[in-house]
C-alpha cells in the first residue's frame, strides 16, 4: 500500500481538489461574501444607492434590536423543548423496538419514515391536523376529555405546535441511533447486574444508561445543529406568527432580507449564527472523538 | 438480555402500537385524503370507508403544471446526485489512502461543510446567482445542493472505501495496473454499494430541500416542494390537491426507508454510533 501511495501522490491530490474547490466556492466564498455584506449598508430596494461602508452599525443593530434577541430566544426554547422530549420519547421507543420479539424489525423500520420526508410536506400535514375549526387534532384530542386548542392562532400555543412537528419528525432518529448502539452493547454486565437481585429501571440507570450517554451526546449535538437552523416547518404553520411568537433566526434573517430587503443587517444577523453554529459543531465532533478515546 | 415474559410483552406491544398510531397516522391522513372527495374532507368521525377519487390528481396536474414541477425536482436531484456522487466518491478514495494527520483535518472540514446553516448563505447565493444570470435555473440548484451532498457523499464513501482490502490493490499494482486503473476497476466495484447508498442519501435530500428551492428558483426552475405550496392560499386552501402532492413528493423517501433502512444510521449519525 505504501508503494502505491508514493508514486501517486499527485493522482490523489487531483482526486481530493474538485470536491475541495467545489466546497470553497459554494460555502467559504459565500460566507466571506456574507462576512463583507456585514459591514455595508445594502438595500436592495435601492439598487442605485452606493453599498457604503458602515462599520460596525449593522452588528450594532442586530445585537441591540430586541426581535434579534427575541428570535435567538425563541430557537433556543425551541432546542430545549424538542431536544429534550425527542430524547426521553426515542431512549423509550428503542428499549422497546431492541426487545426479542416478533415483529420488533418491522415496527422500527416503520417508526422511521417521518425521517425521509420533507419539512414541508410534515409542516402541510400538521397545518392540516391544526387547522382551526377543521383539523382533525382538536377533534382526537376531544376523546380524552381535552378542550379544543388555538394551536398556530395564539402565540401561547404556536411554539408548542411547531415543536410536536419537530419531535413527531426527529424522534424516530433518537430511536435509531439509540437502538443501534443498544444492540452493539456488551450482553456481561447485564447479566452481572440481572443475578445480583437489581429491579429493570436499576439495571438501565446505572448499567445500560452510562454505557449510552457519548452516543446520546452526539446525537444530541446533531439534533441541536438541525434545531438551529429550523425553517421550512414554521415557514408553512405560522411564518413566525402569530406577532413574532415563533420567530426564529433563520426567519429572522430570512426577513431582514428579503422581506425589509436589508441584506447588509441579514448578513450580519447570519454571521452571528454562524459563530453558533460552529461551536455547536466543534462540540460534536468533540463528542466523537471522546467515545473513541474512552 | 432475557425473552421477556407474557405480561411484559403485552407491555412493549400495547406500547409500540400507540407509538405506530402516533407516528404513522399524518402519512395515512396524507394518502386517505389524496384520495378523499372535498365535500367530506374533514367529516367527523373521518371517513374511513368511501369511493376514492382522483379529482386531486387530475387537477394538480391539469390546472397546474405539477408534471413540469416534478420534472425540474427530477432535473434537480439527479443532477446534484451525479456530480455530487462523482467528486464525492473520488476524493473519498483520496481521504481513505493518504495516510497523512493533516488529512483527518480535511475529512472533518468537509464533513462540517454540511451542518452549515442555508439560511446564513442564501442572501450572498441570491447576489451571486443574479449576477451570473442563474436565478430560476435547475443549475443553480444542482451547484447550491452539492454543497451539502458532497460531504455526505465522502463521509459514506470513506467508510466503504476503508472497508476494501488493501491487499487486492497491491496485487493489481503488482500486474502492473496504474492508480486510476485500480481504483476504476478494482476498488469502484467493491465499493458499488456504497455509490448506491450515497446516491440515494444524495436524491432524497435534493428532492425534499425548499429554503434554497423557495428563494433561487420562481416560474421556470420552480420544484415540486416549493410548487405545493403555492395551493396554499388565506382565502380557499386546496386540501385535495396540497394532499394529492404531497403524497407523491413523500414517495422516494418511503420507499427508501422501506428498502435501505439499514444504512440510515450510517448515513444520518455522522459517525455518532459505532
Amino acid at each position: 500500500m505504501a508503494y502505491i501511495r508514493k508514486r501517486n501522490r499527485r493522482i490523489f491530490m487531483t482526486f481530493l481538489l474538485p470536491a475541495m474547490l467545489v466546497l470553497f466556492l459554494t460555502t467559504i466564498y459565500p460566507m466571506l461574501y456574507a462576512g463583507y455584506l456585514s459591514f455595508r449598508s445594502y438595500d436592495l430596494a435601492k439598487p442605485f444607492v452606493p453599498r457604503m461602508f458602515v462599520g460596525w452599525a449593522n452588528y450594532q443593530q442586530v445585537l441591540t434590536s430586541g426581535d434579534f434577541l427575541n428570535a435567538l430566544s425563541i430557537t433556543f426554547q425551541l432546542m430545549v423543548i424538542t431536544l429534550s422530549i425527542q430524547l426521553v420519547v426515542g431512549v423509550g421507543l428503542a428499549l422497546l423496538v431492541t426487545q426479542r420479539l416478533p415483529g420488533m424489525g418491522v415496527a422500527r423500520t416503520l417508526l422511521l419514515i417521518p425521517m425521509m420526508i420533507s419539512p414541508v410536506i410534515v409542516g402541510l400535514v400538521w397545518l392540516f391536523l391544526y387547522f382551526p375549526e377543521l383539523g382533525y387534532l382538536n377533534y382526537f384530542l376531544s376523546f380524552v376529555g381535552i378542550d379544543p386548542i388555538p394551536w398556530i392562532t395564539s402565540p401561547n400555543w404556536a411554539l408548542w405546535a411547531i415543536a410536536i412537528a419537530d419531535i413527531w419528525q426527529w424522534t424516530p432518529f433518537i430511536m435509531m441511533g439509540t437502538a443501534a448502539a443498544l444492540t452493539s452493547l456488551s450482553p456481561e454486565p447485564y447479566e452481572a447486574a440481572r443475578i445480583d437481585g437489581n429491579t429493570r429501571w436499576q439495571v438501565f440507570r446505572h448499567v445500560t444508561l452510562p454505557q449510552l450517554k457519548p452516543v446520546l451526546v452526539s446525537l444530541l449535538f446533531l439534533r441541536a445543529i438541525d434545531a438551529f437552523k429550523i425553517y421550512d416547518i414554521i415557514f408553512v404553520l405560522t411564518k413566525g406568527g402569530p406577532g413574532d411568537s415563533t420567530e426564529v433566526l433563520s426567519l429572522y434573517i430570512y426577513r431582514q432580507s428579503f422581506t425589509f430587503w436589508q441584506m447588509g443587517v441579514g448578513a450580519a444577523a447570519s454571521f452571528v449564527s454562524l459563530i453558533i453554529i460552529v461551536v455547536l459543531i466543534t462540540l460534536f465532533f468533540k463528542s466523537l472523538n471522546r467515545d473513541q478515546t474512552a | 438480555m432475557n425473552k421477556p415474559s407474557t405480561q411484559q410483552a403485552i407491555f412493549v406491544y400495547t406500547l409500540l402500537g400507540i407509538a405506530l398510531i402516533v407516528f404513522l397516522t399524518p402519512i395515512y391522513l396524507i394518502a386517505s385524503s389524496s384520495v378523499k372527495p372535498s365535500p367530506i374532507m374533514f367529516q367527523r368521525p373521518p371517513a374511513m370507508l368511501f369511493e376514492p377519487t382522483f379529482e386531486h390528481y387530475r387537477d394538480l396536474f391539469a390546472m397546474r403544471p405539477f408534471g413540469k414541477f416534478i420534472m425540474n425536482s427530477l432535473v434537480v436531484a439527479l443532477g446534484s446526485t451525479a456530480f455530487s456522487v462523482f467528486f464525492g466518491s473520488i476524493a473519498a478514495y483520496a481521504i481513505s489512502r493518504i495516510k497523512h494527520k493533516r488529512m483527518n483535518d480535511i475529512a472533518f472540514w468537509i464533513l462540517s461543510m454540511r451542518m452549515f446553516p442555508p439560511i446564513a448563505v442564501v442572501v450572498p447565493y441570491y447576489i451571486i446567482f443574479k449576477t451570473a444570470g442563474l436565478l430560476d435555473t435547475p443549475l443553480a440548484l444542482i451547484i447550491v445542493y452539492s454543497t451539502a451532498n458532497i460531504p455526505l457523499t465522502v463521509w459514506l464513501m470513506k467508510g466503504f472505501f476503508d472497508e476494501v482490502p488493501s491487499a487486492l490493490e497491491e496485487a493489481a499494482a503488482v500486474d502492473g495496473h496504474g492508480l486510476i486503473s485500480i481504483f476504476w476497476r478494482v476498488t469502484l466495484p467493491l465499493a458499488a454499494p456504497g455509490l448506491a447508498v450515497s446516491a440515494v442519501f444524495c436524491f432524497i435530500f435534493s428532492w425534499n430541500e425548499f429554503l434554497f428551492a423557495l428563494m433561487l428558483t420562481g416560474s421556470e426552475a420552480q420544484t415540486a416542494t416549493v410548487a405545493v405550496m403555492s395551493f396554499w392560499s388565506s382565502d380557499a386552501v386546496q386540501w385535495g390537491r396540497i394532499m394529492a402532492g404531497s403524497f407523491v413528493i413523500l414517495i422516494p423517501g418511503v420507499v427508501f426507508v422501506l428498502t435501505c433502512q439499514r444504512w440510515l444510521v450510517r448515513g444520518l449519525t455522522m459517525g455518532s454510533v459505532k
